[in-house]
């Protein structure tokens, strides 16, 4: 299986997850998950070990200001949609094959759409 | 040479203590200098993927360790030889750049046996007053575990421990460590993922009747947050701790949650690439007047002057430079006198590879402190009467990494090289795994540092002679506790055990043994035959003080960095009583 398939089945699983949790997504549980992320990533527009997660729901892969992305982010050439952003979180290295992030993935589906929902509140 | 603006405090040695000492300082706004050597490794390549990875740069060739083209250390075994520089150090890895050492240690979190500050109190009552050998120069701390347990938990606080504890307030708690000292909670984070090789080690231990536990570990098990509102991201098992910097953030270390936070501090400052080449005596006034270093990067000379100095650099360079800058009387083997370089310690570890043909051990998911370990030998948990030693170790296993070039167990008899040997690291790579001991190194009238008279750095000073080896005490100890050891290998049920075979004399430079090397400037009561006080005091310059794992009277069976972290911050707190009113603690 090429990768642009393997993307493909991966970003079609995750809309399924998103439309069953469609009801349940919770920004305040979120912010609980994003604990997980919290030491590399800040919400205010800063920089830290990674860029920074404001303004993340819509953007272009590869663009937050002044951060030194891996060549694969750079060349992703994608928009953090829900759908996107679900299956980065589910498996980072499986969207992004290369990319540099030191983070496995949160395995559980709620948890991923709760973060979603927090990570569009950072505007 | 340039004299700058007095500081109140100048630190000598950027790393853990330092910052420990810092952020109990500034937080009571007392101005702080630190004096580091290297300089930052937080956005470098050692920091973060994939070059974070490069076994071959960080590990093999030890690019985070000090430099022994600039500084080294010479060797003998005895006070009769001439000493030989080390040219290329395997035993201990010494840290170059803010963070220290701190930067690439595995994470190993103990506290120390209760009676750990009280060991020869303890031995005097445990098997009389006769009992020390004459040549074992054990003694007091002159602090007791009561007084550093506040310290301990506020450490483990700031650094978000993940562990089981085994005695809280005095009661026992199953799955923790019986022999534990005992704490006032539980650890911060729960304990990390127990590895396979961790499920076959308690088996085989609680099969013959021992308590294995996990040990202590400074890898986050979870996302954690510490008092400070300092971040730890969770540990991802990818077993490159020791040697390298996490790029996870989750390996607690200095360069995470203290310097960024000192840094924003008022009145906190790290100078970086300055080495430090003395402290200024004023021997008639018995105070230190600051600090002359060389700022490596234009090659100026600078004096700075300080109204308190600590000493927080490296085991061997916390010694050294108290004897080039002639603080102190240096220890004498021969007459036995004098203090400065005296009960230098190290560990006695040995181990034993087992080879299980259907177990998966996986040996890459891996952290630093994903260990299990039993305490049943360690140190005087058990009865020494008649053994003909003192001291004892941890008995454990520890599956750190699984890295390609220095993870090579291939069983016994297999050759060291070509198809056979290849064929054997196929087999048995993922089916492996070892159990070994951390022994205790009790302090010896032989084993000291001091100056040599013949070999010198790159910037024209001594190097420290250690004049070393194992003597009978650790020897005896070693065959004692590998016995136990091969009882608990055998237990598990293996395809193949390897030997269980006790490290022995000579003292070998050239293989990795652990980074405690303690001792040196030793703390106690007596100024006859310490260094410093019980508050960390200099006793021959009240403004000086010194801190680390060099004023440990002697090294226990355990790692070294939960004591000496607790003792930074009690020190922090010493200093800044000191700084409001000067005088003896």
């Amino acid at each position: 299986m090429n990768r642009k398939n393997t993307v493909a089945i991966v970003l079609a699983a995750a809309a399924v997850c998103i439309g069953l949790n469609a009801q349940a997504q919770d920004a305040a549980a979120g912010k609980a998950v994003f604990a997980q992320c919290a030491s590399c990533h800040t919400t205010d527009g800063s920089p830290l070990v990674g860029p920074s997660l404001q303004g993340i729901a819509g953007r272009a892969s590869g663009s937050f200001g002044g951060f030194r992305y891996s060549r694969a982010l750079k060349s992703a050439n994608i928009t953090w949609d829900d759908a996107h952003l679900d299956a980065f979180i589910a498996n980072p290295q499986t969207v992004v094959p290369g990319n540099v992030m030191p983070f496995s993935g949160i395995a559980d589906a709620k948890q991923r759409t709760n973060l979603i929902a927090y990570l569009k509140t950072l505007k | 040479m340039k004299k700058l603006e007095s500081r109140t405090v100048v630190i000598i040695g950027g790393g853990l203590t330092a910052g420990l000492v810092s952020r109990q300082l500034t937080a009571q706004g007392i101005d702080v200098l630190v004096l580091e050597r290297g300089g930052d490794h937080t956005k470098g390549a050692e920091a973060k993927l994939p070059t974070q990875r490069d076994e071959l740069r960080w590990d093999t060739h030890q690019g985070l360790a000090q430099d022994y083209g600039v500084q080294t250390y010479t060797l003998r075994y005895t006070s009769k030889e001439s000493a030989l520089p080390v040219r290329w150090m395997e035993a201990f890895l010494p840290g170059e750049g803010l963070g220290g050492a701190a930067n690439h240690w595995n994470g190993h979190t103990w506290r120390w046996s209760e009676y750990d500050p009280q060991l020869r109190t303890h031995h005097e009552q445990r098997y009389g007053k006769k009992a020390i050998p004459a040549d074992m120069p054990l003694q007091d701390w002159g602090v007791t575990y009561k007084e550093m347990e506040p310290y301990h938990h506020l450490f483990e606080k700031l650094f978000g421990i993940a562990g089981k504890a085994g005695n809280i307030n005095g009661q026992i708690q199953p799955g923790g460590n019986p022999f534990e000292a005992p704490r006032r909670d539980d650890f911060p984070l729960k304990p990390l993922e127990i590895t396979e090789a961790g499920i076959v080690f308690k088996g085989a231990a609680e099969k013959l009747g021992y308590k294995p536990f996990p040990t202590p570990a400074a890898n986050a098990s979870a996302p954690y947050t510490n008092p400070d509102g300092q971040k730890l991201g969770q540990c991802q098992y990818c077993g490159h701790c020791e040697r390298f910097i996490c790029e996870a953030q989750a390996k607690a270390s200095p360069e995470v949650l203290l310097y960024p936070m000192l840094k924003q501090r008022k009145g906190f400052e790290a100078r970086l690439n300055c080495h430090v080449l003395g402290i200024n005596y004023d021997s008639k006034a018995k105070r230190v007047t600051g600090v002359h270093y060389v700022d490596l990067l234009t090659g100026t000379e600078y004096e700075q002057p300080a109204e308190v100095v600590m000493l927080g650099a490296f085991t061997m360079t916390n010694s050294k430079l108290l004897l080039t800058s002639r603080i102190g009387k240096p220890y004498d083997a021969a007459s036995n006198t004098g203090v400065v370089g005296k009960n230098f310690c190290y560990q006695i570890n040995s181990g034993v590879t087992l080879f299980m043909k259907d177990r998966w051990f996986n040996p890459f998911f891996a952290t630093g402190s994903t260990q299990m370990y039993m305490d049943e030998y360690n140190n005087d948990n058990f009865d020494h009467s008649g053994l003909g030693f003192f001291g004892g170790g941890g008995i454990n296993c520890s599956m750190f990494k699984g890295r390609p070039i220095g993870s090579r167990n291939v069983p016994p008899g297999t050759p060291n090289w070509g198809t056979a040997w290849k064929k054997a690291n196929a087999d048995w790579y993922v089916h492996s795994m070892a159990m070994g001991i951390q022994g205790s190194c009790y302090p010896h009238r032989e084993n000291y540092l001091s100056l040599d008279p013949t070999y010198t750095d790159a910037y024209g000073q001594p190097l420290i002679r250690m004049t070393f080896d194992w003597r009978d005490n650790e020897q005896k100890m070693a065959r004692f506790v590998a016995g136990k050891l091969s009882e608990v290998a055998h237990a598990a049920g293996a395809d193949i055990v390897g030997p269980a075979a006790p490290r022995a004399a000579p003292f070998d430079i050239r293989q990795y043994q652990s980074t405690h090397i303690t001792g040196g400037t030793p703390m106690g009561t007596d100024p006859r035959t310490s260094v410093v006080s019980p508050h960390l005091q200099h006793w021959d310059a009240h403004n000086l003080f010194v801190v680390g794992a060099s004023v440990y009277p002697h090294n226990s069976g355990y790692n070294p960095t939960g004591p000496l972290s607790a003792l930074a911050l009690r020190l922090g707190d010493d200093m800044v009583k000191y700084v409001q009113h000067p005088q003896m603690l």
